[in-house]
């Protein structure tokens, strides 16, 4: 892990250095403007890069079957056969994590988006028709909010059953109230300009002026939303497969290789416990540096969200 | 009041499309099933009634204050929650004591040394609390205890007028966890919020007039900036409240997230319904107590306008 | 020189005075009295104090110290048989009738906790209602039990301290059921719910509190029946849900025993490296981990495809993987020498996934493809587990061992809730299960778990040849003849892959110390009465 960091770290460099000063901002400048700015948002999108990376290469990256159990090597400390160990069942830790950093992210980013786009689309309409939809909107969000997050995956998941998409159902239900509040404020915001009083004017469609004038305008706080949730959704995830109510076996989940087995095998086999909290912990810091460095570039006024 | 409502209807329709009832978890513990003496069980508990019954008797029960009965213990569904409310309660106070402490200083340190290293450095130190998995925190936190000192906190709840240093000790480990995790949010708030009250008119002059620094920045910028981190201190605190289910069940605490955990599991209705309405009255308040605390703050607010 | 002869002899004397009295408390070690045991309890008790009415070790443990049997094993001796059952609330029994009828003298005196005196009524009560007799004057809700006394034609009670059991037909085993600490006697005057809220016994501790989800403290019973017993002032289960946390609590003092059946072999040695003092106990728990294959629907009603994915298995395998080496390979009894009944070594070893695991897994290849399965048309099949850790760890093993031999199996993550009702309307291909079993006695496991017809024969594996032979061992008197039976029997159950036995836990029980007169048996349901433990400190 230390050492992928390392090569991340040092591609970025590669990249900062590389990038000339241009007049005209090409893709790349801005990457490399946001890295001189934004050094911790680097870091963070580079760990998020090395995640999805991971993700999608798990296959060729990983050295052993993930679900494959072998009697022979269990509780194998890191070496050349298993570099991060094995664990009980005698299963390769590090296959597992390459593996893990797929469930952690299709579940992360789904379901984020999943609430994101349905709670925007609340909070798009709720701010821009006012009134009465307004009202019955934030009343019924009101309450999806007073249900503490993990409590609400907690009955969502019980009631649903474990399953991939029903874990992501289950954990993008608390990010709908969140993500409609953000929208809506922006969106009242950007309803009292001129421009869209001038396109309200000239005749233009509601659905028109929602969808063409303001939803593009709210690109920049959904953005920075959905990074922020982001770190939170693959918490939640692993918190629910730590309980075993997340993603079944044998998919290798983050939270579950932390569960029950590795508290048993702690001090014989700390590499158990150790491993995956950190990898569960570098996907959520890499989410949150991002997030926070992306919400100062593109929305210095919004807060908290 | 109308949000509990919703709340309460949400939570009642969702406990009963989870497969299984208290019943299933009975004949579970007898390793078989009767479907006969399943019926009759039932019966006796009220759940062949049709749902809309049951809520309206919970409704009922709810209004003259008689909260039902526990259906896995056989006693009143109040006398098994109050226990566990003070712990909980406590846990939420101390942990919030420790990340206004911990992320106030931090998140101000930060916003006048902003984008030094030592912006970084605290920046990170926080992010790493926020990342880190809560239940994880814990796990490594017991066992590197039993193993470097052989030594870990009680395992059941001593109250403070039976021995007040071992409840001290008890509770000062997992809230120095949770406070860790919380100051995260509590130092980004902060330091946003300074980084713009120190850009503002009044604080430059202030400064030209030749006040000492450290008096304007944690005097009057500080002030100043306390609105936003109100906030985000009473919504940190209401999810403490019903969101400490691992850190609970990691430190043995008897308190309402390990519970409603359990009772969820159980499909003990009576006592999750309502372990989930003081949850969410707890978060009502808390918004409430905040919404005051903004008017105290801020003349500029006023209720009645 | 007589001077010196004396002085030498007194010398001698001394020491040997002195060698006695260094040495009778190490030897012998009269127990001392008082203080509080401090006790492991993995999860709340389920449905409280009412043994009867679960088939748990999270009930039968933090329960027994309340109640009392008719009979009991003795509690110093590990090992379990007819001959080290002693009288609790029975003085003395006797067989008659060439063991047709089991008759109790009980003790005199015996009062509940609540003041109340016991007599054959109380005994009376209890048995029939377990065994639903028509004219039992209570319920119970759950009733798990009901089997071991179907055999008991009536009970009578001719005086209040004289209890007759009169059976159907001979059936020995009666009084190893009746010594499991899943048989204790309920009073009469108490309504059966209230051992779901609380107790009213008449064992050494009574209970003082139950504090929900968090622990049970008992006090001493100063009349109890043993005059000098018990010598603990008192007990406390403490519930601690997560397994680390459990064992960092006993590893740091702050529990002096474990809970029966949860010290895995990692796990012991983890903490006695790390504290000396906590000493281990290797005892047979009588739970084995088998696999359940619903013999009522395809593919498993087909013998061969059962004994395919039975051959596919590699039992040692499975002791390593599962269980880091902390479990014994064995077949439908426990195995020697932890259980009387279990097979001679030859015999287990002729059995399906016990030989070459190459040679096995061809033999599973062939038999499959007989039943028509094959690399073209490979058999899938859907295993149902609980997203319980040991559930999860043997499912994930098993599935590796099938893809072994071309059988794809998929893991269905159900919840506790769901799992009984599908394998009483056996809607489901195969599972993972866990098999406890009260006395390591055959007619307590053969009619629970292979019985046509009931209610936790998961499996609907249903042999008439089977239950001949089940229904013959009962009532066999010659302790040679049953055996060879049972052992015919075994070999049956393994050969039609009714259930195949994959392995059966040992249980690595620790205990500091400091801890006297505890003693784990061959069982974990029959050693939680606590009346002998003391504590030296």
């Amino acid at each position: 892990m230390a050492t992928d960091r390392v090569a991340a770290d040092a591609r970025l460099e590669v990249l900062t250095v590389a990038a000339p000063p241009v007049r005209r901002a090409s893709a790349l400048a801005v990457v490399a403007r946001f890295c001189r700015k934004k050094p911790l948002g680097a870091v963070g999108g580079a760990l998020m890069l090395l995640m999805v990376v991971t993700a999608i290469l798990a296959e060729p990256l990983s050295t052993h079957d993930p679900i494959a159990t072998d009697a022979a090597h269990t509780l194998a400390p890191p070496g050349p056969e298993h570099w991060l160990g094995s664990d009980h069942l005698g299963r390769d830790i590090y296959s597992r994590i390459i593996h893990g950093s797929r469930v952690s992210l299709v579940v992360g980013v789904l379901s984020t988006l999943l609430g994101s786009v349905l709670g925007g689309l609340i909070g798009l309409l709720s701010a821009y028709f006012g009134g009465k939809t307004d009202l019955i909107s934030q009343r019924l969000l009101d309450i999806l909010q007073g249900l503490p997050l993990l409590v609400l995956a907690l009955v969502m998941s019980a009631a649903l059953g474990p399953s991939l998409p029903n874990v992501i159902i289950a954990i993008s239900i608390p990010i709908i109230p969140r993500a409609a509040r953000v929208i809506r404020a922006s969106v009242l915001a950007i309803r009292e300009m001129q421009y869209i009083e001038a396109a309200r004017a000239l005749g233009v469609g509601h659905f028109r002026t929602a969808f063409r004038h303001i939803l593009p305008n709210t690109i920049g706080p959904f953005i920075v939303l959905t990074t922020a949730q982001l770190g939170s959704a693959i918490l939640v995830e692993a918190a629910l497969s730590f309980l075993g109510l997340g993603v079944p076996e044998p998919y290798p989940s983050w939270g579950r290789m932390l569960s029950v087995s590795a508290a048993e095998y702690a001090a014989k086999a700390p590499h158990l416990v150790l491993f995956p909290g950190i990898a569960i912990s570098l996907a959520v810091f890499g989410s949150n540096l991002l997030g926070d460095a992306l919400r100062d570039t593109l929305d210095p006024r919004l807060r908290g969200a | 009041m109308l949000t509990l409502f919703g709340m309460s209807v949400v939570i009642f329709l969702l406990l009963r499309l989870a497969p299984g009832n208290i019943v299933d978890i009975l004949f579970a513990t007898g390793g078989y099933v009767s479907e006969a003496d399943k019926q009759a069980i039932m019966k006796e508990l009220g759940l062949d009634r049709p749902i809309w019954r049951q809520y309206v008797d919970w409704l009922g029960e709810i209004f003259t204050g008689n909260l039902g009965k526990s259906y896995r213990y056989d006693l009143p569904a109040w006398e098994v929650i109050r226990p566990l409310v003070p712990v909980t309660v406590e846990l939420a106070i101390l942990s919030t004591i420790i990340a206004v402490l911990l992320g106030v200083p931090t998140g101000v340190v930060s916003a006048v040394r902003q984008d030094t290293a030592l912006d970084y450095a605290l920046r990170v130190f926080s992010l790493a609390g926020l990342s880190m998995p809560s239940f994880w925190l814990g796990m490594v936190i017991i066992l590197a205890l039993v193993a470097w000192a052989g030594w870990i906190p009680p395992v059941t709840y001593v109250s403070p007028t039976t021995d007040f240093k071992i409840h001290a000790v008890q509770f000062l480990l997992p809230a120095l966890a949770v406070g860790y995790r919380s100051s995260a949010l509590i130092t980004r708030i902060t330091r946003s919020a300074m980084l713009e009250v120190l850009r503002e008119d009044y604080i430059r002059t202030a400064w030209a007039k030749g006040q000492r620094g450290q008096a304007v920045i944690w005097g009057h910028a500080l002030k100043n900036a306390m609105l936003p981190v109100i906030t985000v201190i009473g919504i940190e605190f209401a999810f403490l409240i019903g969101g400490l289910v691992v850190t609970e069940t990691v430190f043995n605490l008897p308190g309402v997230a390990r519970f409603l955990v359990q009772a969820i599991l159980w499909r003990d209705y009576p006592v999750v319904q309502n372990l989930v309405m003081f949850i969410a009255i707890v978060v009502v308040l808390s918004n409430l107590a905040v919404d005051l605390l903004y008017g105290w703050l801020d003349p500029r607010v006023r209720y009645g306008d | 020189m007589s001077r010196t002869r004396v002085a030498v002899a007194l010398l001698v004397l001394a020491l040997a005075v002195g060698l006695v009295a260094v040495s009778t408390p190490a030897i012998g070690q009269a127990p001392k009295s008082g203080g509080v045991l401090n006790i492991m309890q993995r999860e709340d008790l389920p449905q409280g104090f009412s043994i009867h009415e679960t088939a748990t070790i999270s009930t039968v443990w933090p329960a027994m110290p309340c109640l009392s049997n008719l009979v009991i094993f003795d509690p110093l001796k590990q090992q379990e048989s007819m001959d080290t059952i002693i009288g609790e609330l029975a003085e003395k029994w006797s067989w008659q009738d060439n063991y047709r009828n089991l008759v109790f003298f009980l003790r005199k005196n015996v009062t509940w906790h609540d003041g109340q005196p016991f007599t054959s009524k109380d005994v009376k009560y209890t048995f029939d209602m377990v065994r639903e007799a028509p004219d039992a004057t209570a319920k119970l809700r759950i009733n798990p039990r009901k089997d071991w006394y179907a055999n008991v034609e009536a009970i009578e009670a001719p005086d209040p301290h004289t209890v007759v059991f009169r059976l159907k037909r001979p059936q020995p085993s009666l009084l190893m059921m009746l010594a499991s600490g899943y048989s204790p006697v309920y009073a009469a005057h108490v309504p059966v719910a209230n051992y779901r809220t609380g107790c009213v016994g008449t064992g050494p501790f009574k209970v003082k509190e139950w504090k929900r989800g968090e622990s049970v403290e008992y006090v001493k019973n100063t009349d109890y029946f043993i005059k000098g017993r018990p010598y603990l002032d008192g007990l406390r289960y403490l519930v601690i849900a997560e397994r680390g946390t459990r064992f960092a609590a006993l590893q740091s003092g702050r529990l002096d025993v474990a809970f029966p059946g949860e010290g895995t072999k990692t796990i012991a040695e983890q903490v006695t490296k790390a504290e000396p003092r906590i000493k281990v106990t290797i005892a047979n728990q009588n739970v084995n981990d088998n696999l359940l294959l619903n013999a009522t629907r395809p593919p498993f009603n087909d013998v061969r495809v059962r004994r395919a994915i039975s051959l596919a298995i590699d039992r040692r395998a499975a002791v390593q993987a599962v269980h880091q080496g902390g479990a014994v390979v064995g077949a439908a009894m426990a195995p020697r020498p932890y259980g009387t009944w279990g097979l001679l070594e030859k015999d287990l070893n002729s059995l399906p996934g016990y030989g070459k695991p190459a040679e096995e897994k061809a033999r599973a290849r062939k038999l499959l493809a007989e039943a028509g399965f094959g690399p073209q048309n490979p058999l899938r099949i859907e295993m149902a587990t609980r997203a319980i850790a040991i559930y999860l760890d043997f499912a994930s093993f098993v599935i590796n061992e099938l893809k072994q031999v071309g059988v794809e199996a998929t893991l269905k993550q159900i919840e506790t809730a769901q799992w009984h009702p599908l394998a009483t309307r056996k809607e489901y291909e195969a599972a993972p299960n866990l098999t406890g079993i009260g006395p390591d006695d055959p007619d307590a496991n053969f009619y629970e778990n292979y019985a046509c017809g009931s209610p936790r024969n998961y499996t609907g594996y249903c042999s008439e040849e089977v239950m001949k032979l089940i229904d013959a061992q009962s009532q066999e008197l010659d302790a040679k003849k049953r055996l060879a039976l049972v052992w015919q029997i075994q070999k049956k159950l393994e050969e039609d892959a009714a259930r195949p036995m994959i392995d059966w836990r040992l249980d690595y029980f620790m205990r500091w110390d400091h801890v006297k007169n505890l003693v784990p048996h061959q069982s974990i349901y029959n050693y939680g009465r606590m009346q002998e433990v003391w504590l030296d400190k």
